[in-house]
């Protein structure tokens, strides 16, 4: 339960380091619907995790 | 391209219509429920999210910042697929506590009514400009639609453009369908299904402009990356401004609206059983995002491509129209109405909540004897519609000077303020009151100054007394403001926070609400005593039927009976009435209700932790626990199983004498299921437990051996052991004055001993009888030669005298000591019973036994005239010694006789099964007395007078019997109308030989029927 804090403090990372994740992922050298593709990406890790949960 | 306004005004009107409808619909079940509870539906509804500045504002960021607009979606879906972390503790918090607006969740965890109004007048600073840019985007759409009849001028005499009357307008129908539709109390289903397709249009018309742009605009993607190549600008303007870090700050605006903005809250946490779809939530609302978010950028390219004579932020509307489309233009419009009458309803909800709960209640006294649901629903539509009418003033007195982008970036930034008291709520337990009112005021202040107060008035820099002099304010300098109010709210809420203390009921909210499910919720007592009281105590405040309907639902809640006495029970009874009515009349006056009427004693309780509610909220999250939470609780549910299927009675009681445990061998012992036991008190319980649990639990002594209680009209015998239980210790115990003496947790043993007090009693008397027959033993010895002496001097005085005196002298001692030998001899035999070797026995016909001893009393002329009737059947055939059964029938037919009157009649009887033959002897007689039933088998227990008889004759008998390995009962009386009568029943091991040839050992029976005498 505690782990809560470790998962806020890991989004805390996450911000601080956003911009540089951003940048690359904003790269004027790809296509300009990257950070889509990378949205998909999330979306799909997301419900692949949720279905391997056992329902409650 | 343009349309008839009067086209509008009946498409908007339409619309509204079929909005309406659908929740109508939905309210009387007439679409399946399928579709309305169906998950999707519910993410659907969170759509609300997307407001007119989704639809329209949107593209005027992307202009602006590039990449940097996807940060509104990005911010928003991350906290969604973080969910179960994020959400769901604050989620859950509200559903348990019915907590329906964040001020109430504020309120309920700082445990100040001043944060609430604090919050309401925050919140509707805030959101007042979120409103305008509703208002106003239909308003301008409306006005681009039509622009040929030119709206902007005045209409005559009222100051207004025919803009603003066409807002007013759109505000009233807006303003019936929350009233109507928004005020009572229910779950509003209709509701969230009308959201639910408002937010399906939204995403289909703007992914409809988005593909008119893509194909109609650019021949589809590969003009479209042929447009891009040939206008590079538009590449690197999407690049570009997030490099200056402005973006950044956009990101940690947009983070925070899930939760801080109220619609969203409202929808996601108060109305939403958000808890139940967190699985989907967590893909399915991003995935919604990444839908609305697609269209962005070619609408913003081909707004471009196509010179839209628009803003920036209208070009959503302005592509289809420069594209010739009527269809998709009206497609636009749609959409756009949708999302803002989505907002706008949501948002006058929530606020409205706020108003009434922490502005009116608090300060109104609802007249009590008339129905107070109807005056809240009416109290409610006022609220409704003042916030309407406030959100109109808003947009009219800013009269379209600011930009969608700048409304949003207003209310965005005051809603940002509630974030570290939010934060705190779950993850914080130390955070207290004063430093969110600190910490939100200095926000408030900061962000009215920077932002609020230049937005209405026009000023770019306020003087200041230090630096040059002045100070740049205004909405361009919202990155630096929101950092700079965030910031100083944050770190005056922490320093006050650290510096100032909670109070105790303050600290209580906090452990409740804290993300540490395993925490202790304290136990508290209360001083009703049944779920009755509490119709009498709530009918003060609230009216007889009120409070009687609202105790009557909370128990058919909780699925309880008025005649509810658990202290456990009625515990869970108070917080759901609390929690019903903090749904009602808001958390303050709830809470206040409650704490007036119906108080915890805080004093007496306050370490003793709630094992119930522990017990209960870990099997309701056992789902939820991991990794070590989980192994714990495993080893938790062993460990109770073991105490629970523990073969031995074991209850354990709180120090307030709850009954915290009661398991599967106490349930059997003392017939009452844990079900019904578990949490009451002990002095509720049952007699004769309550008086046993109780004493003992009040006692000094930690044993109590064979204590005698009587169960179901039979003795019992209990042992008790008791040993006390530190409970678990609570972080905030800290030694009470006045406890000088620290009373723990009891566990009580109960061991029943009934069997073995039985056992031991019966094993007492044969030890009884035993020495009894070693007794006797001696005597006949010591006492038998000196008679042998006697009878012979006597015999030789008979010879040596003919004095007929001193010959009848010397007869009568013989006569004497004749009757002192029979004495003796009737003891050495009763010594010598209990010797005999089974193996020495031999086939034994009862009625030959029975006949012979009738025969030989029958030679005894002194005694009484009695018939005997021997109807013992001839079969009757057992393994025994014959002399000792003829020996077992005279002392019984003996008895009978000196019972009976004279010609009396004592009956022989025999019945027999499998294994045993049953005898019985009754008379006629007086019968036994009842209190001489349990010592009439005693050696020298006799009712004759002195000299008639020894007492050994049915000792005798039963040992007789006992050494054949039979039984012997007595039956007294035997006719009892008459009240007279004995019986006593022998039963006797039947000879199995004689069984299995079927030929009876019998000579012949030598007498029929009855011999008299």
């Amino acid at each position: 339960m505690n782990n809560q804090r470790l998962v806020i403090l890991l989004l805390l990372i996450a911000y601080i380091f956003s911009p540089t994740l951003f940048t690359w992922i904003v790269n004027p050298e790809g296509a300009w619907y990257r950070p889509y593709i990378m949205w998909v990406i999330v979306i799909i890790i997301a419900y692949a995790v949720q279905a391997r949960k056992k329902p409650s | 391209m343009t349309f008839e306004l009067t086209h509008v005004a009946l498409l908007c009107l339409l619309y509204l219509l079929v909005i309406f409808g659908i929740a109508t619909l939905t309210e009387r079940d007439w679409i399946p429920r399928k579709i309305t509870e169906h998950p999707i539906t519910y993410v659907m509804s969170l759509g609300i999210f997307a407001s007119a500045w989704a639809f329209y504002g949107v593209i005027d960021l992307a202009f602006q910042f590039g990449y940097g607009a996807l940060a509104y979606y990005l911010g928003t879906g991350a906290l969604f697929l973080f969910a179960p972390v994020l959400l769901e503790p604050i989620t859950e918090l509200a559903r348990r506590h019915q907590v329906h607006s964040l001020a109430d969740l504020l309120v309920f965890r700082y445990h100040s009514h001043g944060i609430g109004a604090l919050t309401t007048l925050c919140m509707l600073l805030g959101i007042l400009p979120l409103m305008a840019l509703q208002i106003q985007a239909i308003a301008d759409t409306m006005h681009i639609l039509t622009v040929s009849r030119d709206p902007a001028i005045p209409v005559v005499g009222t100051g207004l453009t025919f803009k603003d009357l066409m807002a007013l307008t759109y505000c009233g129908i807006l303003a019936l369908f929350t009233v109507l539709f928004g005020s009572n109390r229910e779950r509003h289903r209709g509701l969230i299904t009308a959201m639910a397709f408002e937010s399906l249009i939204k995403v289909f018309s703007l992914m409809a402009i988005g593909l008119l742009a893509v194909y109609g605009v650019f021949d589809g993607f590969g003009g479209l990356e042929n447009w891009l190549e040939r206008n590079p600008e538009n590449l690197a303007l999407l690049h570009s401004p997030i490099r200056e870090g402005a973006s950044h700050t956009l990101l940690l605006v947009f983070v925070a609206t899930a939760v801080t903005m109220p619609h969203i809250f409202h929808m996601g946490v108060a109305e939403n059983p958000i808890l139940r779809n967190t699985r989907t939530v967590t893909w399915a609302f991003p995935l919604f995002l990444l839908f609305l978010a697609l269209p962005i950028f070619p609408i913003l390219w081909a707004g471009f491509e196509l010179s839209v004579p628009l803003p920036a932020q209208y070009f959503t509307i302005g592509v289809p129209i420069l594209a010739e489309s009527p269809v998709l233009t009206i497609i636009a419009f749609i959409g756009g109405l949708s999302a803002s009458t989505g907002a706008v309803v949501v948002i006058t909800l929530a606020l409205s909540t706020m108003v009434m709960n922490h502005w009116l209640l608090p300060f109104l006294r609802l007249r009590r004897r008339q129905d107070i649901y109807s005056q809240l629903v009416w109290l409610r539509r006022a609220v409704i519609t003042s916030l309407f009418v406030g959100g109109y003033l808003f947009y009219w007195m800013l009269d379209n000077r600011q930009s969608l982008f700048h409304l949003a970036l207003v209310a965005f930034i005051e809603t940002l303020q509630f974030l570290p008291g939010i934060f705190a709520i779950v993850f914080w337990m130390r955070g207290n009151r004063r430093g969110v009112i600190a910490g939100l005021t200095a926000g408030t202040i900061v962000w009215a100054v920077g932002m609020l107060v230049p937005m209405l008035t026009g000023i770019e820099d306020i003087a200041v007394p230090f630096g040059d002099g002045s100070l740049s304010v205004g909405m361009s300098h919202w990155s630096e403001i929101t950092l700079i109010s965030l910031g100083l709210n944050t770190l005056i809420f922490v320093g006050v926070s650290m510096l100032t203390r909670q109070t105790e009921e303050e600290a209580y909210s906090a452990e409740l609400c804290a993300a540490d499910e395993l925490s202790h919720p304290v136990r508290q007592a209360l001083d009703v005593h049944s779920a009755g009281d509490f119709k009498s105590r709530l009918a003060k405040p609230l009216g007889k039927v009120t409070a009687s309907r609202e105790v009557d639902l909370a128990l058919r809640q909780l699925g309880l009976s008025i005649s509810e006495r658990r202290p456990y029970a009625l515990r869970r009874l108070r917080d759901q009435l609390e929690a019903n009515l903090s749904g009602l009349i808001g958390i303050h006056v709830a809470g206040e209700i409650m704490d007036n009427h119906l108080p915890y004693k805080l004093a007496e309780a306050r370490d003793t932790v709630d094992i119930n509610l522990i017990e209960n909220r870990l099997s309701q999250y056992r789902s939820h626990l991991t990794g070590m939470a989980a192994e714990l609780n495993n080893l938790r549910l062993y460990h109770r199983k073991t105490l629970q299927e523990l073969p031995m009675a074991v209850c354990s009681l709180g120090r307030d004498k709850e009954i915290l445990m009661w398991n599967r061998a106490m349930a059997v012992l003392t017939g009452i299921t844990s079900d019904d036991v578990i949490g009451s008190h002990l002095d509720d319980l049952a007699q004769p437990w309550c008086e046993l649990l109780g004493n003992f639990s009040q006692g000094e002594d930690a044993h109590l051996y064979r204590h005698e209680i009587n169960l179901g009209g039979r003795p019992h015998w209990i042992s008790l052991h008791k040993a006390a239980i530190e409970g678990p210790s609570s972080s905030r115990r800290v030694p009470q004055p006045g406890y000088a003496k620290v009373e723990d947790d009891q566990v009580i043993l109960l061991e029943d001993v009934t069997e073995t007090q039985l056992l031991e009693q019966e094993l007492i008397h044969s030890e009884r009888l035993a020495s009894v027959g070693r007794l006797a033993a001696g005597v006949a010895h010591e006492i038998g030669n000196p008679i042998t002496g006697i009878a012979c001097l006597c015999q030789n005085l008979r010879y040596d005298t003919d004095n007929p005196e001193v010959l009848d002298t010397a007869d009568q001692i013989l006569s004497q000591t004749d009757r002192v030998t029979r004495i003796v001899q009737s003891l050495v035999s009763y010594s010598h019973s209990g010797q005999n070797k089974k193996s020495a026995f031999e086939a034994v016909i009862l009625r030959e036994c029975a006949a012979e001893a009738i025969s030989l009393l029958s030679l005894q002329k002194d005694k009484k005239y009695v018939y005997y009737d021997n109807e013992i059947a001839v079969n009757a055939i057992i393994a025994g010694d014959q002399q000792k059964m003829i020996q077992v029938f005279i002392n019984l037919l003996s008895n009978a006789r000196d019972a009976s009157e004279v010609e009396g009649r004592v009956i022989l009887e025999s019945s027999e099964d499998d294994d045993n033959i049953t005898i019985t002897v009754t008379d006629d007689g007086e019968g036994i007395a009842e209190e001489h039933i349990d010592q009439i088998l005693e050696p020298f227990f006799t009712t004759k007078d002195p000299g008639e008889g020894t007492g050994l004759g049915l000792a005798l008998v039963y040992s007789i019997v006992d050494d054949h390995g039979g039984t012997l009962d007595i039956v007294s009386p035997v006719d009892r109308d008459r009240n007279r009568g004995a019986q006593i029943l022998i039963k006797l091991p039947r000879h199995l030989n004689s069984l299995l040839t079927g030929t009876p050992v019998v000579s012949e029976a030598s007498y029929e029927g009855g011999t008299e005498q």
